[in-house]
């Protein structure tokens, strides 16, 4: 019995007893912070995560986040075309100027251009300790420096000063005290941030890494951020470097701009653009399908199941902005559809994003954040501030030529061409130009509030719009988490 | 009840017969047996110690037995009663009253490791027989296990067949780790896995006893995992003696118990017609209310089919087109028996249960084999095999209809619509312009819709026992549990959320999961003189391996293929997820005279699931107890039968803090790179090093007191339970760059009282015997990250509708308050604030009112407060049981009392979309002449005033009381039954859930769409009810 006994015993210990790591269980499925940004493909999936950022839906998530409600909806361009309900009550707040701290579109702007910045902080704190090719090292850090500017650049404007994380924080706590920095503060992290890329960021973008920043993207940023400062020399210096490069040009026909047909090589207009792709593979976009008429499904729609979400409607003041003959109109939206019975029913919907003969929230059309327009007519509005009004003027009616479907680069005046406008008159075309040519883009808030228009132009249509509104609420959730952060004039 | 001290007598008896030595005197005495009402009591067997000399009275409780011994004592046993040993002395005659064993102190409770008899116990332990349970024909031992153990609250959320329960030992200690408590079956801890719910792999029938262990002295022996309490489940196993073959069949039906009265196809079309104007008024501001659809809004035009009201008649009833008259039925064929050294119980069932809504169904086919051997005097060896399969049709019954929840289409359907057309298609609503919504015709989802579920199960263990000296044992266990299952959901083209096309989508899971257990333990007893020792040291390891591979396919051409192969499988993942636990543990028993108990316990647990920096944990715990009655004084007092008082105090542990969750982890953040699909990898969670269990320390006082020859027995128990260190998901600041964190904080206490009573209240011929039990508990947060932390709860997506908070219990609800219905466009002007700002300035005559909490003089968010609890004041069960001879019948009732429901099945359905019910048609506001009940408002779509928004209008008082079982039982005498050749007849009849009281308004009280999620309970979202049921039964033994 005694032999038994050991049996049982031994049994025991086999099973059990002499293996020091039956506690040490690591996670088979799933990566751990723990073993990874060690080679350089660990920073190239920790790079394109980041990139991922602007899919957040605190940036423009599937086409339906933060940024197309407060960059948009907000204005006099679109609304929200759905039913009141209790639940979409966030959702009509916004273009009722009726602003509640707790609103979700606020947190989740905060969040993810956060998100964004760690995920930027978490590369650049640990790149330089790994040794791996120099190029592809200067590369994935330019990136990173390129992306945490432009989440930085979005926050400051739309919240103000915001607190400066330039490491990864891995303390829960880590941020519980910050404080707000200075504008000035975060403006110098966002050049110097942009000044880095710039220099380091590859010249030409193969198709391959189509979706990637080149320095021209980040010059076209700088000349944005400099504009933004009203510091007009720089930002006109740093965009003729864009178009002096002489990669970039207008699409000839605007629509092709948003084509889901148009291939990123002859696409010459592009600078960087939230990229999309059907085949349910997690990366569609709905900014057609959640864009159609609330509800609704018709064959006209061109799209397999599902319904309409009546978001980013136009108003009727913007469709009514157009002029004859621009042929924008017909490429940004669609003023009635018809019922599968036949019957025709009013209602406005944007179309630019238009892509038939996919199921819903899985288009392929990619979303611009900056496009060669852009470039002109901010290089435009930088030499008109200057004082440059004829050169000004020259650049402004390309956009305006293109529109209007006339030779961009005839020496003689168009039909289309602007003339004779005093500097007042300047600005309001700039405005409106820049209202026709990026509408649904989520520019309008931004341009309005850089120029200090967005308190006249909203009051004139009717909004409750009040002065605090030219910056958003610090949201709720982080006031109660950090209350040193003191919320906005206002609110 | 246990058949422990009945075996026990026979293993002694056994025994004694066989070691009988000298014959001496003979002599013939005759007796008779009776019950304490002195009731004759037949075939009770009677023999002679130490001798072979044996027998067995007669109906009228007479015997006659012959004696060979000098000092011949007697040994009565009887099943249901104590045996009892006489010695006879002088008499040629004697007289012998039996005590029923159920009132005995020497029951054998099973506790952690090992068995205690209840006069032992010094901690909070409550039995209960298996054949309690086996009355109630349901799927899970824990659905019949409602109402009858104190502190033990069983809420069946679901009553789809297998549908899942909420069990809570003494109140929720647990913000985020769960509150289930520990199940143990045979010894072994299972793990919570499965499809549905796990405890439906057992077959009821197959259980000897369950016992549930309350305070920290029983459940600190589990240390890591005892903070929720211990559900021990004991399955039979074979005795000696005569082979048993048993049949047990029962059959029978079920039907839903109530249907909600709702409005017909013309009162549906006035409500919508009516909504419709309202909401155009409402929102266009030069609206009238006879323009036409032409030049409205969409979501305000009358569909020309409902433009008028009175001629749609009563319509379509979809309620009686869901629900159906189900059958259900069970078979179980068992055999036990053996010799002392060879022990089988061997049993198979099958189980068939078809749900009251079409197409849904479990079945499970089950089998165990429990086999125990004595290899020598010294070793014995025995094992557990019981593997058991099941299916499950399965459907999204409670759901919002846009997720084709069947019961939520059901009632929001219009009545207009027919369920077939006159061609055999599906009535339907397509969506239009005019606004309607996707709901779906719910007879066609059930059709339609596929959600199958498969598991098989094995619970396996194999034990030896060695006595190296007759008072040292050593034991060592070995067993696994192994459970495969798999689901697959399939939704056709045909059931798209706009109809008339869609795309079909199918998807599919197969989840393998071995949990295995090894367990050594010694123990060790001793007597000496008045000191009584029992103790047990062990050391025990644990793995679970949870291995599951899920995919999802689309673009399906067509419907011909219903699973993953027809379409292109455009999505799949594997999730491995392992744990380990490694223990010592110990216990001390030790009692002096019988009279003074004492029990201490020592745990030391470690865990992959703990951070790196914590990985041990210590888990000790006391109790004392004091027979009282033991004490000469008491003697004196001889209608006290037994008196004991109890203490206990220890710390325990909850480890279901999940895998892994201490270890900072990357999650895909895939982009579109050189357009294609490139992997992208971010952070998602900080490390925690220092993350561990959330502790428990309780503090349990306890009384037994038995009176009146133990007529009356009664136990109560007040105990005080804080739970810490909890699991706890913090919100962080945004600019961590991630949004929560995983830390251990927090406080929440559970106070509560326990009481169960149980009387004989008749004993002759007519015997009457009543249990109740009732448990009051009080639970409160005492502490979270930050004093005015909230965590707001919510179930199916309906927004945030509880709280959990400081100083309140965990998951109240919260919302706006309703303070009535504006009756008129003046009482809304008026309803200003000092400042004279109108608080509401969109609202109408009709409209909701709301509190302005923080009195600022606009009413948003801000103005939520707590407007009642989901946690009753007191639950309670009562049974009764009264016979006459062959004839038996039980009535067994629960019930809560205190608490609220959520009724959000109708809440969007006052928008001229949905159907309602017609209370709501009736009470609703309609003019000042006709106000309505006050709650209801008016009917309107998209009314500016946003009378949906979540508030006190849909709380209700969910108290309850549920008959919940009626059962009539008819025994063959034993005479009868032996001229027909068999041990044993008994008939049967049950209804179950005959009666409901309650002033719900929904179909059930209990059911709720929260299933276990305690931060957001008693949600009623289109649950699916629990079944009345009417069963008969037949159990044969030969």
């Amino acid at each position: 019995m005694k032999i038994t006994f050991a049996i049982f015993t031994l049994l025991s210990v086999l099973l059990t007893g002499c293996r020091k790591d039956f506690l040490e269980v690591i996670p088979v499925t799933e990566r751990t912070v723990g073993n990874f940004y060690k080679t350089p493909e660990d920073f190239n999936n920790a790079v394109v995560g980041t990139y991922a950022t602007l899919k957040h839906p605190g940036l423009y998530g599937n086409g339906t986040g933060s940024l197309i409600w407060l960059g948009e909806t907000v204005t006099d361009n679109t609304d929200y075309g759905s039913t009141r309900q209790p639940v979409n009550i966030s959702s009509f707040e916004i273009e009722d100027f009726n602003f509640s701290l707790s609103n979700s579109y606020f947190s989740s702007a905060w969040v993810g251009h956060y998100a964004g910045i760690a995920r930027a902080n978490a590369i650049l704190d640990r790149i330089n300790s790994i040794e791996f090719d120099a190029t592809l090292k200067s590369q994935y850090e330019a990136e990173a420096h390129f992306l945490r500017s432009m989440f930085y650049f979005n926050l400051v404007r739309l919240f103000g000063n915001v607190p400066l994380v330039r490491i990864e924080i891995n303390n829960p706590n880590g941020a519980s005290n910050l404080s707000r920095n200075p504008l000035a503060e975060v403006y110098a992290l966002i050049e110097s941030d942009l000044k880095i890329a710039e220099a380091k960021l590859p010249d030409v973008i193969s198709a391959a890494n189509a979706g990637r920043a080149s320095k021209w993207t980040a010059k076209a940023l700088l000349g944005k951020v400099y504009l933004t400062l009203k510091q007009f020399d720089k930002s006109a210096l740093k965009l003729k470097e864009i178009i002096d490069v002489n990669r970039f040009s207008l699409m000839p026909n605007y629509a092709d701009v948003f084509a889901a047909s148009t291939s990123f090589a002859n696409n010459k207009e592009v600078l960087i653009a939230v990229q999309y792709k059907s085949g349910q593979i997690g990366q569609g976009s709905s900014l057609y399908s959640s864009w159609l008429p609330f509800n609704v499904n018709v064959p006209e729609f061109g799209i397999t199941g599902g319904l309409g979400g009546g978001i980013n409607r136009p108003t009727a003041d913007l469709v009514s902005a157009y002029e004859n003959g621009d042929l924008r109109k017909a490429a940004s939206v669609a003023t009635s559809y018809k019922t599968a019975q036949g019957s025709t029913v009013n209602e406005r919907y944007a179309i630019k994003f238009r892509q038939t003969g996919v199921i819903p929230n899985d288009s392929d059309v990619d979303f611009p954040i900056f496009r060669y327009a852009d470039v002109i007519l901010m290089y435009a509005e930088a030499l008109h501030e200057n004082g440059n009004l004829t050169e000004a003027l020259r650049y402004l009616n390309m956009v305006r030529r293109r529109a209007f479907g006339f030779s961009i680069t005839a020496a003689l005046p168009q039909q289309s061409d602007l003339s004779g406008l005093n500097a007042a008159a300047f600005r309001l075309a700039m405005e409106k130009e820049r209202r026709l040519e990026f509408a649904f883009e989520s520019h309008r808030w931004f341009d309005l509030v850089r120029t200090g228009r967005l308190l006249e132009v909203m009051t004139a249509k009717g909004y409750p719009i009040k002065p605090h509104h030219v910056l958003y609420p610090v949201p709720q959730r982080e006031l109660e988490l950090n209350p040193g952060l003191g919320q906005n004039a206002g609110y | 009840m246990s058949c422990y001290p009945v075996f026990r007598t026979f293993v002694l008896f056994s025994f004694l017969v066989v070691v009988s030595a000298n014959v001496i005197a003979q002599k013939t005495l005759s007796g008779k047996v009776t019950g304490e009402a002195r009731q004759a009591l037949a075939g009770v067997t009677i023999t002679e110690k130490g001798t072979a000399n044996a027998a067995v009275s007669k109906d009228d409780g007479s015997f006659s037995i012959r004696l060979t011994s000098s000092s011949p004592i007697l040994v009565l046993t009887n099943v249901g009663f104590a045996p009892r040993e006489v010695a006879v002395g002088n008499q040629n005659e004697i007289s012998i009253t039996l005590t029923e064993e159920s009132q005995q102190l020497n029951d054998v409770v099973v506790v952690g490791y090992g068995t205690r008899t209840k006069k032992e116990l010094t901690g909070a332990i409550s039995s209960v027989s298996g054949k309690d349970i086996q009355q109630v024909p349901v799927s899970g031992l824990d659905q019949a296990l409602q109402g009858k153990v104190s502190g033990l609250q069983i809420s069946s959320t679901s009553g789809a067949p297998g549908g899942n329960t909420n069990i809570l030992i003494r109140g929720i200690g647990s913000i985020s780790g769960g509150n289930e408590p520990l199940f143990v079956i045979d010894g072994f801890p299972v793990a919570n896995a499965g499809v549905g719910n796990p405890l439906n792999t057992i077959n009821p029938n197959d259980i000897e006893s369950i016992d549930v262990l309350k305070d920290a002295s029983a459940t600190a022996i589990y240390g890591s995992r005892g903070s929720n309490g211990v559900i021990i489940i004991t399955t039979r196993r074979g005795k000696a003696g005569k082979a048993r073959l048993e049949l047990d069949a029962y059959s029978g039906v079920q039907q839903v118990a109530k249907k909600i009265e709702m409005m017909n196809a013309a009162e549906y079309a006035q409500f919508v017609v009516d909504g419709r104007n309202n909401g155009y008024l409402d929102n266009v501001p030069n609206g009238r209310i006879t323009d036409p659809g032409s030049l409205r809004p969409a979501s305000y035009r009358i569909p020309a089919e409902l433009q008028d009201p009175t001629a749609l008649g009563e319509g379509t009833d979809w309620q009686d087109a869901i629900f159906r008259n189900a059958p259900i039925s069970n078979y179980q064929l068992s055999a036990s028996g053996g010799s002392e050294n060879f022990k089988y119980a061997l049993s198979g069932g099958y189980f068939h249960q078809q749900g009251i809504i079409l197409n849904t169904n479990l079945k499970r086919y089950s089998f165990r084999a429990n086999l125990d051997g004595k290899v020598s005097e010294r070793l014995s060896v025995g094992a557990s095999l019981a593997p058991s399969y099941i299916t499950q049709k399965n459907l999204p019954v409670a759901e919002h209809y846009g997720s084709f929840g069947i019961i939520q289409s059901a009632l929001s359907m219009a009545p207009n619509i027919p369920v077939y057309r006159a061609d055999g298609s599906y009535g339907s609503l397509i969506p239009t312009p005019e606004g309607y919504t996707n709901i779906q015709n719910p007879v066609k989802i059930a059709n339609e819709y596929k959600n199958p579920l498969a598991q098989f199960r094995m619970l396996a263990n194999a034990y030896a026992e060695y006595s190296i000296i007759p008072s040292l044992k050593f034991r060592t266990t070995v067993g696994a549990d192994v459970n495969y299952y798999k689901t697959q959901i399939w939704i056709p083209s045909t059931l798209s959320a706009s109809a008339p096309v869609g795309l079909a989508s199918a998807s599919a899971s197969q989840t393998e999961n071995i949990n295995w257990l090894t367990e050594n333990t010694l123990t060790y007893k001793r007597s000496v003189k008045q000191h009584t020792f029992d103790l047990l040291g062990g050391f025990t390891a644990q793995k679970a391996i949870n291995d599951g591979i899920s995919a999802g396919a689309a673009n399906f051409p067509d419907n011909l293929v219903e699973n993953i192969n027809g379409g292109t499988v455009n999505s799949g993942s594997q999730n491995i997820q392992e744990y380990t636990i490694l223990s010592w543990l110990s216990r001390v028993n030790y009692s002096f005279n019988d009279k003074y108990l004492f029990t201490g316990t020592l745990r030391r647990d470690g865990s992959s699931r703990f951070g790196a920096n914590n990985r041990w944990g210590t888990f000790p715990s006391a109790s004392v107890g004091w027979r009282i009655s033991e004490e000469p004084f008491m003697k004196s007092i001889p209608f006290v039968s037994d008196l004991k008082i109890r203490a206990s105090y220890g710390l325990t542990g909850n480890n279901n803090i999940g895998n892994y969750r201490a270890i900072g982890q990357l999650s895909d953040a895939n982009y579109v790179i050189g357009d294609a699909l490139t992997p992208g990898l971010v952070r998602s969670s900080f490390s925690n090093d220092q993350l561990g269990w959330e502790s428990m320390k309780q503090m349990d006082f306890g009384i037994d007191l038995s009176l009146l020859n133990y007529r009356v027995s009664f136990t109560a128990d007040y105990y005080e339970k804080r739970n810490t260190d909890m699991l706890f998901v913090i919100s962080v600041p945004g600019a961590t760059g991630l949004t929560s964190a995983v830390v251990n904080l927090g406080k929440v206490q559970n106070r509560g009282v326990e009481l169960a009573v149980t009387t004989r209240n008749l004993v002759g011929d007519f015997k009457w015997n009543t249990n109740f039990n009732i448990t009051f508990n009080r639970n409160k947060v005492l502490a979270m990250s930050t004093e005015g932390e909230k965590i707001f709860g919510s179930t199916g997506g309906r927004g945030n509708t509880h709280v959990t908070q400081v100083g309140y219990p965990v998951g109240v609800f919260y919302g706006r308050r309703q303070l009535g219905i504006f009756q008129t466009a003046k009482e809304v002007t008026d309803y200003a604030n000092a400042a004279g700002t109108i608080l509401q300035p969109f609202a109408k005559a009709g409209d909701v009112k709301w509190k302005d909490v923080d009195g600022n003089g606009v009413i948003n968010d801000n103005d939520r407060e707590v407007l009642g609890s989901p946690h009753p004041d007191y639950f309670f069960g009562f049974s009764n049981t009264f016979s006459y001879r062959n004839i038996s019948l039980d009535i067994t009732a629960n019930g809560m009392v205190g608490h609220q429901i959520y009724d959000a099945t109708f809440m969007i359905n006052n928008s001229g979309v949905q159907n309602n019910t017609k209370y709501v048609y009736d009470n609703r506001f309609i003019s000042p002449e006709r106000p309505g009940d006050g709650r209801y408002g008016r009917s309107i779509r998209g009314g500016r005033n946003s009378n949906t928004i979540y508030s006190s209008q849909y709380l209700f008082d969910g108290s309850y009381l549920r008959i919940r079982t009626v059962t009539l039982n008819y025994t063959l005498s034993n005479s009868l039954s032996q001229k027909i050749l068999m041990q044993g007849l008994r008939l049967y009849a049950t209804a179950t859930n005959p009666f409901t009281f309650t002033k719900f308004n929904g179909y059930d009280p209990e059911v709720s769409n929260s299933g276990d999620n305690i931060l957001a309970s008693r949600v009623d979202f289109g649950s699916y009810p629990n079944a009345r049921s009417f069963i008969m039964g037949v159990n044969l033994s030969f």
